[in-house]
């Protein structure tokens, strides 16, 4: 049995199962909420429900006081939903996200390009008109068979929604992208749900742009830089930096190198960590906060970064910028984790988004 | 149907953030009768460069009549809980009145000090220039000043029925072993206003305050003790602002200048042992004191320090910073340090205006239990010789006083940790007189501000000195009889053993054990 949850101001909705906490559940789908004690003392994570039940559980008498539940109120750290419910949170709103709401499509595949030894390129036709989503957002892929949708970021720039391309690396021993690499053909229909993610160029706000991205974490920065360069014609320093194990593993390179010839804003730098001799590389090596650090002379400021990529790297990333002191404000990440990696993680409330 | 979303009739709702920023806009200005820098004088002098006060995000959004809402209702349902506890005699639901101890020692030594973290604050908010953190401190100043209020109200029920609970601010100034907590708020309060606020906005209100508040609360909820129970959950329901001022503050500082980052590791270094020396009280609390026990000191500094505090520092070391220097040390100890402190009351009772008691075999399995390395090996054998001296009417009492740390001021009382027969003792020579320390961290404390510790009132030094003899009062020439009285210490009644006190005594009364088994009815 679960539980569906939608918070405002966002308009994100996700899943919980019975027993577990709105603050859990939001934690786990990438929503920050502000939160300290996580056991109903000290009344950090306050949030109204506007719609629907909840179970405030633990929550202390003096962090959540009866003036207060009265009016609606509830600490997400022990509060479980009793039904589906609506809850409004403090958080910032994005004047940049655009809400569009979710929805299901169903499509064939169109395409399949190999574009290195483990990233399919996967083009889908979708059948009606087309997918409306944000440079950056993600889709949940599924096909007949498969149990449970697996999310890959859309490659393509939104202009055309119809046509959705996805890059999607092999992860070993994975039965979904093991099946997308040996056994989808062109042709086969496939089913889309989309857009979904927080990951957006934030267009509003003036500053030069950097792009740090590591593997298939190439596939949202393409969209939202083909975005800005050719939906908007924008002029202010976009600057990429994309990191691949090796030549072989570098795709879109020639498009890049293309689109910096023509984009005098537009500046492009390839890094190779592991280069072999086969790849006759004289360009940067090493890793893509180092070849970035080396690019920037170490000074991050007046900037607004996009990281995207498996988690070290963007740690890598993170620290990296804050040495070039560049905050949290202005890095802006989209973290490819499995359920693993979400479980795993420890962390203290100092950073609400990194 | 009309299926209009009727949520944001106008298109866009404000945010609360945007709400609050509408309220307060232009409440901070800069002085035009008095230069800045004379307005807010305390601000260059730590080093600490801060280039735009904007920056600081008010995290709080409250304002001073929901303030007063929320605090008002906090009271009113304290406060009828403190009457119920009154009218219900709740004093006797306790688990047995050895509990009271752990009381008088948390009334005696963090009352005052939260009294003392009132004034900090005060002077706090007049030291910051910007809006968002001069409220921020006002408001904790006013917290701080509430929480004094509760507990003393606390300390007046219980002390119409225990004993030793009778005179807490001058024992608080006076009394030996308080001085670790008295020295402490007073290093703190005497410093420069962000040294200030990371010792106790960050320090103690986010990296230690859960070890005080939650073993503590749980050992008031497993011993029955609602009105501590209900007085602390009034207290921690403050604390999300606390502990959000705390980190607001050291990522505010930390973003505002590279150099920045160099201070700050130095006061955490700092406070983080000066905090962490403080919490050998609570150590003994959990340990030796609780008639029910709710975790070991070791339990507690394993999830509250080195994982809470761990994934804190992880995300800390992202600005440059690295885990307090020592704090490998502090985990090594927690096997030791209850013992050892809970040793050191033992020896020195008389002179303590609470009751200490030898562990029941109960109390040692599960010592045993929880310190599988040390205890059978190190403490138990020691516990067992007092208790074999006890039944040959020789209880032991040390007649000496102890050397006292130079920074923390608490008794060389701890052992190295890799040999726990050996005391640890640290010196340095300064300005041609040698002082003395508890530890490494004492001593790298002093060295780096040797002017300020110099000055340190420490209570064995004064009695030796003949500083103690309560004024107005005769000396009676022994200076233990005098101390005790200079600390308002009634000898015999609040102090020495627990077995054959007053408290006993009344406590065996109330609950009619006292009296023999009726006989069986003829």
């Amino acid at each position: 049995m679960s539980y569906t949850v939608t918070i405002e101001p966002l308009g994100a909705s996700f899943d919980v199962a019975e027993g577990q906490t709105l603050l859990d559940g939001a934690l786990r789908h990438g929503i920050y909420l502000p939160h300290a004690c996580c056991h109903g003392l000290c009344g950090t994570c306050k949030v109204r429900v506007v719609d629907g039940e909840v179970n405030h559980g633990d929550a202390s008498p003096f962090a959540l006081m009866d003036l207060e539940r009265d009016e609606g109120h509830c600490l997400a750290c022990c509060a479980t939903p009793e039904g589906d419910v609506v809850i409004e949170a403090d958080i910032d709103e994005e004047p940049d996200q655009r809400p569009i709401p979710l929805r299901d499509f169903s499509g064939r595949v169109a395409a399949l390009q190999d574009l290195t030894p483990t990233i399919k390129g996967v083009t889908i036709a979708l059948d009606g008109d087309g997918l409306d989503f944000q440079a950056g957002q993600y889709v949940n892929l599924g096909w007949p068979g498969l149990a449970q949708p697996r999310a890959f970021s859309l490659a393509n720039a939104p202009a055309d929604g119809r046509l959705v391309e996805l890059n999607i690396r092999r992860v070993p021993g994975g039965e979904a992208t093991g099946y997308i690499h040996e056994r989808l053909q062109v042709g086969d229909p496939v089913t889309v749900s989309g857009p979904l993610g927080r990951f957006f160029v934030r267009k509003s706000d003036p500053q030069p742009i950097l792009f740090m991205a590591g593997g298939s974490g190439l596939s949202s920065p393409r969209s939202m830089i083909l975005d800005l360069l050719h939906t908007d014609g924008d002029t202010r320093p976009i600057t990429l930096v994309y990191g691949a194990r090796n030549r072989a593993e570098l795709y879109y390179h020639e498009d890049f190198v293309e689109l910096a010839a023509r984009h005098p804003n537009f500046r492009y730098l390839p890094a190779l960590s592991e280069p072999t001799a086969d790849c006759a590389w004289d360009g940067a090596t090493g890793f893509v906060h180092d070849a970035a650090w080396t690019l920037f002379d170490g000074d991050f400021r007046g900037h607004k970064a996009y990281l995207c990529g498996p988690p070290p790297m963007i740690e890598s990333g993170i620290r990296t910028l804050m040495k070039g002191r560049l905050f949290e404000r202005d890095i802006h990440t989209e973290k490819f984790l499995s359920a693993a990696d979400a479980a795993q993680q420890s962390r203290s409330p100092l950073f609400k988004n990194l | 149907m009309n299926t209009q979303d009727t949520r944001r009739p106008s298109g866009k709702k404000l945010s609360l953030k945007e709400k609050y920023a509408q309220m307060t806009r232009g409440l901070g200005w800069d002085t035009t009768y008095e230069p800045m820098d004379k307005v807010f004088d305390q601000l260059g002098l730590e080093g600490i460069k801060i280039h735009d006060w904007d920056k600081w995000e008010d995290p709080f959004r409250l304002t001073m009549d929901a303030y007063w809402k929320y605090q008002a209702e906090k009271e009113r349902k304290l406060y009828a809980v403190l009457d119920a506890f009154q009218q219900n005699n709740g004093h006797l639901n306790i688990s047995d009145a050895r509990y009271v101890n752990t009381l008088k020692l948390f009334f005696t030594g963090i009352t005052p000090a939260e009294y003392n973290a009132h004034r900090l604050f005060s002077m706090l908010g007049r030291q910051f220039p910007g809006p968002g953190a001069a409220i921020a401190c006002q408001m904790q100043a006013v917290d701080e000043l509430r929480h004094v209020q509760t507990q003393i109200h606390c300390i007046s029920q219980y002390n119409k029925y225990f004993n030793g609970l009778h005179d807490h601010t001058v024992m608080n100034d006076r009394l030996w072993y308080l001085s670790v907590p008295k020295s402490f708020f007073e290093d703190a309060i005497s410093s420069g206003p962000f040294e200030q606020i990371i010792a106790i906005s960050f320090a103690l209100e986010y990296l230690l305050t859960n070890l005080v508040f939650m073993p503590f609360m749980s050992g008031a909820a497993y011993n029955g003790d609602m009105a501590t129970v209900t007085f602390g959950f009034s207290s921690q329901s403050d604390e999300a602002r606390h502990m959000t001022l705390g980190l607001e503050c050291i990522k505010f500082v930390l973003e505002q200048d590279p150099g920045n980052a160099a201070i700050i590791q130095r006061y955490l270094d700092k406070w983080f042992w000066r905090g962490y020396k403080v919490l050998g009280l609570v150590s003994m609390m959990l340990d030796y004191m609780l008639p029910k026990k709710v975790m070991s000191w070791k339990e507690a500094w394993d999830i509250y320090f080195v994982q809470n505090g761990g994934s804190l520092f992880n995300d800390l070391s992202r600005y440059g910073l690295r885990m307090p220097k020592y704090w490998e040390q502090s985990v090594a100890e927690a096997e030791h340090l209850s013992h050892q402190t809970w040793n050191a009351f033992y020896n020195f009772s008389g002179a303590a205006a609470f009751h200490v008691w030898l562990p029941s075999d109960e109390d040692m399995a599960w010592l045993a239990e929880k310190y599988p390395n040390t205890f059978d090996q190190h403490y138990r054998p020691r516990i067992e010789h007092y208790r074999k001296l006890q039944a040959e009417g020789k209880r032991y009492y040390n007649p000496s006083l102890p050397m006292l740390c130079q920074t923390c001021q608490t008794p060389l009382i701890f052992t190295e940790m890799d040999d726990p027969t050996r005391t640890s003792h640290r010196q340095l020579e300064h300005d041609g007189d040698t002082y003395h320390f508890c530890s490494d961290g004492c001593r790298d404390i002093f060295a780096g501000q040797p002017d300020k510790y110099v000055s340190a009132w420490l209570p064995a030094h004064q009695i030796l000195q003949g500083n103690c003899v309560e004024p107005g009062a005769e000396a009676a020439g022994d200076p233990g009889a005098d101390a005790l009285r200079y600390f308002h210490v009634v000898a015999g009644q609040d102090n020495l053993d627990y077995e054959g006190s007053p408290d006993e005594a009344n406590w065996l009364r109330w609950k009619g054990l006292d009296k023999m088994p009726p006989a069986a009815a003829a």
